[in-house]
């Protein structure tokens, strides 16, 4: 039943044993040591150690022959694996014997499980550090980068102040430049006309005969003026041009009236021999909208350029239609331009060295003019030239001036719901747009009309909260259709402003009546004006101006019916004394005083701060006589004067008038 | 290396955490030598891999076990992570090394320690680990197309398998230059390698030799 001890186990044991002499010889073994480690009798132990592990077993033979040794580890190769041995020795017969043990394999193989594990984890770790620093470096990156834009971006502004500067600083070189042009042309007129009627008189030998060598001269005296003054003249021409200062007058007219007002014009010019002048046909029905003087003057400039710079072959002038545009094209077989000259021919003085320029006198300014009023005419002026066959300048010009086109879509817009319209009577298209430019910011829609009858006519259409009426547009008609205005029931309360042009001395005082009114003052008016005032403490204190007892009393009798005060007053002085003590609300003043015009009391009432803001109300009679209208023309504003309309200044005014005349805008604040 | 009494002390401070098998101890103590000026290169080489070396003798020497061995290396190679974290990075140069121990070989620290310092010195660094098969050391080549191959080899008896490695790295990619280092390959007595391209030394000796090479290859 019970085997041997050693023999029961031997299966199981991870222990053997097992003697060595002194040189580490294996004497004897038991049956674990010879199967486990695969050793036999005489045979070295170090055949089974670990390589790697010589020196060290070669340590444990020294010492284990001599004393006993516990706890030694020693790798032996076991089933070809390395496995930790732990040995025990004890000295015997010279040399040792040796009790082993080794650990089950599972163990160690998790030890390296486990030690790969944590080597991976710590290798993720570096790799997430790297990432990291790499982050951390993106980002520093792109905050240098950040604070490089912002210095670019500041320097980018700075250099832009710095142009900003320098465009201003060349407009005001520009400004003077062109002012000193303008104004030196102009003194070199009256001048040169001396000079030209002076020499005329002297070759017309009116104050004694000249000799003929005296008449040559003069002859030369006289030519050199009349270039002088040429040329002056294109200065003038070009200076008035940059500044914005042409007036443009558009006129309706036909391609083929031009051409042939053209023709006309052009053939008498003086041209070689050899050179044929030739006209194409206009297109029909070609209409123009522009300005014809203007752009005559650039086609007639062209032409006699090409016949100047043309010694024969033909000088041909067409006109061809490019949907809206006008396309004139002049081409010559003259001389031709250089590439490189082509930029500098439309500067002024831009005259290019040629043969032919000796025979022919320019001013130098007759291209720079063309390509300027071209521009003005919302157009182009190009060339194309090759040297020796010669050149051709196109010039396109919208057949309807853009001021034209743009008006007559103000024109042709419809009524704006949102928007109070006011008629506009007004034949100016600048001061049209100025109106729209102020007025539609305000919140009002301005509808023009050229002329009385057309507001007439849009008066049937639509009824505006305000008429402003240019009282010197049409004469006499002007005047009627104020008095029209005023007399229908169906219009009267609509507030018409006044417009005049400026007197000369450009005075800076803001005058201005704010409504004419007709006698006998229409009840229900008056008081629709008052209430419209919104006095802050009732009651309304009228002020009434007249010198006429009758009528300050039927004002009076009027002003019953509400809570008004009224204060009288019977001359002019005595009326502006009362305004400045009592501070009315209002003031109706009679066009007609004794000794003292409305004009003068108008004046002294808005010459004084505290008085300047009280609305006034001319009330007259009369239609106005023409030497009053001659007066409210000349002398006074009514309202306010055309020429400062585009200041800040004047357009409050108009504003103040409309409001004053309880015309608001539209959802705007009261 | 002439051996630095500071430096000296100071691994046989950190050998001494290792040896107690106190991880929190041995990366206080390096922090606090780092903040006291010690540089991490320093570090790396005369505390954590000179300390690591006299763990082999003390397991030599049967004064620990391989038990002990093992969690001491545990410990270096968390220290070693913690190192590099301190680092100074150069610039990147923009070039790639792997960096493997040959198969059979089980010491990586010493191919860790190469790594680490490449990777700081600016290369790009593809660290395989211990015992890594010919044929996965083959394809990890072939796809990464690395500008140099760094062995390691720690065991006298795997000298065989670094040869054989050489032998197939060279005839599947001729022209690579291939830096050898770990004890087995820089003992006195080591056979040289005698190949074209080979290079073979301690780590900081073979920083310099790579960086010499790969600017003369350049």
């Amino acid at each position: 039943m019970s085997a041997v001890p050693e023999q029961r186990w031997s299966t199981a044991s991870r222990e053997f044993e097992l003697g060595c002499d002194a040189h580490g010889v294996v004497t004897w073994l038991d049956e674990r040591a010879a199967r486990g480690l695969g050793l036999k009798v005489g045979e070295p132990l170090a055949r089974v150690t670990v390589p790697g592990t010589e020196e060290k077993l070669r340590g444990f033979l020294a010492r284990a022959h001599a004393a006993p040794l516990d706890n030694v580890e020693i790798p032996f190769v076991i089933g070809g694996h390395v496995v930790s041995c732990f040995v025990c020795s004890r000295p015997e017969d010279g040399g040792f014997a040796l009790l082993g043990g080794w650990l089950p394999q599972e163990h160690s193989r998790s030890v390296r499980e486990i030690e790969a594990t944590m080597q991976e984890v710590v290798d993720l770790n570096r790799q997430l550090f790297k990432a990291k620093r790499e982050i951390e470096q993106r980002k520093a990156e792109l905050e240098r980068t950040v604070a490089e834009l912002a210095d670019s971006n500041r320097g980018i502004q700075s250099l832009h102040l710095e142009l900003q500067e320098k465009a201003e600083a060349l407009q005001r070189t520009a400004e003077v430049r062109g002012r000193v042009v303008a104004n030196v042309s102009h003194e070199f007129r009256t001048p040169l006309h001396t000079i030209l009627g002076l020499s005329r008189l002297l070759q017309e030998g009116n104050d004694g005969p000249l000799a003929a060598e005296q008449h040559k001269q003069v002859q030369f005296i006289r030519q050199s003026a009349e270039e002088l003054r040429a040329m002056v003249d294109d200065l003038l021409d070009l200076s008035s041009a940059e500044a914005g200062k042409t007036l443009m007058r558009p006129e309706r007219f036909s391609a083929d009236d031009f051409l042939s007002g053209l023709r006309g014009t052009l053939r008498p010019l003086p041209h070689a021999a050899d050179v044929e002048l030739r006209f194409a046909d206009a297109p029909a029905d070609l209409e123009f909208e522009t300005d014809p003087s203007k752009l005559s003057q650039v086609v007639r400039n062209l032409v006699s350029n090409a016949l100047k710079f043309t010694e024969r072959g033909v000088v041909d002038v067409s006109l061809a239609r490019d949907g809206d545009v006008a396309v004139f094209t002049v081409r010559d077989t003259g001389i031709g331009i250089a590439a490189e000259d082509l930029p500098r021919i439309f500067e002024e003085f831009g005259q290019v060295p040629n043969r032919l320029q000796t025979q022919v006198k320019g001013t130098g300014l007759g291209l720079a003019l063309s390509r300027r009023l071209a521009e003005l005419l919302g157009g182009s002026l190009t060339v194309a030239s090759t040297p020796g066959e010669g050149s051709t300048f196109t010039l396109r010009v919208p057949l309807e001036h853009p001021e034209v086109r743009e008006l007559s879509e103000i024109r042709q817009r419809p009524l704006d719901p949102a928007r109070s319209p006011i008629l506009v009577v007004e034949d100016d298209r600048k001061t049209i747009f100025i109106y729209e430019k102020y007025l539609a910011m305000a919140g009002f829609q301005v509808v023009p009309a050229r002329t009385v009858a057309e507001a007439e006519r849009l008066l049937e259409t639509f009824r505006p909260a305000a008429i402003v009426l240019d009282i010197m547009l049409d004469g006499e008609n002007s005047w009627s259709f104020l008095t029209r205005l005023k007399r229908d029931p169906q219009t009267q309360d609509i507030p018409a402003l006044v417009v005049t042009v400026t007197n000369k001395e450009q005075k800076a005082r803001a005058l201005g009546a704010d409504e004419f009114w007709l006698k006998p003052v229409d009840q229900d008016l008056l008081l629709r004006k008052l209430r419209s005032l919104k006095v802050a403490s009732p009651p309304t204190r009228v002020l009434v101006i007249d010198d006429d007892e009758r009528a300050r009393y039927l004002i009076g009798k009027l002003l019953d019916a509400g809570p008004f005060e009224l204060i009288e007053a019977s001359t002019g002085p005595d009326g502006v004394a009362a305004a400045r003590r009592h501070r009315p609300h209002i003031i109706l003043l009679d066009f007609l005083l004794e000794g003292i015009t409305a004009f003068d009391v108008l004046d002294e009432l808005k010459a004084d701060p505290l008085t300047r803001t009280i609305p006034v109300i001319i009330v007259t009679a009369h239609t106005l006589e023409s030497r009053d209208r001659e007066r409210l023309s000349s002398q006074t504003d009514v309202i306010l004067s055309k020429e400062s309309l585009s200041r800040e200044l004047a357009i409050n005014r108009i504003r103040d008038a409309l409001s004053k005349a309880g015309v608001g805008a539209l959802g705007g604040v009261p | 290396m002439p051996a630095n009494p500071i430096l000296n002390a100071l691994r046989d401070q950190y050998l001494n955490t290792q040896l107690a098998g106190d991880r929190r101890a041995a990366l206080r103590f390096i922090d606090d030598a780092l903040r006291s000026g010690v540089s991490v290169p320093d570090m790396q080489t005369h505390v954590v891999r000179a300390a690591q070396h006299e763990i082999g003798k003390l397991w030599q020497e049967d004064r620990i076990s391989v038990a002990q061995e093992h969690l001491a290396t545990a410990i270096s190679h968390l220290a070693l992570a913690h190192l590099f974290q301190h680092a100074e990075f150069r610039a990147r140069v923009g070039r790639k090394v792997v960096v493997a121990c040959v198969p059979g070989e089980l010491h990586d620290l010493p191919a860790r320690l190469l790594s680490d310092a490449l990777d700081v010195h600016g290369y790009d660094v593809r660290f395989l680990g211990a015992d890594v098969p010919l044929q996965d050391l083959l394809a990890v080549l072939a796809a990464e197309k690395p500008a140099l191959l760094a062995l390691s080899v720690t065991m006298l008896f795997n000298l065989p398998s670094m040869r054989e490695v050489l032998r197939q790295v060279r005839s599947a990619l001729p022209g690579l230059p291939i830096a050898i280092g770990g004890h087995a390959a820089t003992t006195p007595d080591a056979v040289p390698f005698d190949a074209p391209d080979v290079i073979t030394g301690s780590a900081e000796q073979l920083l310099n030799d790579i960086d010499r090479l790969l600017a003369a290859r350049a």
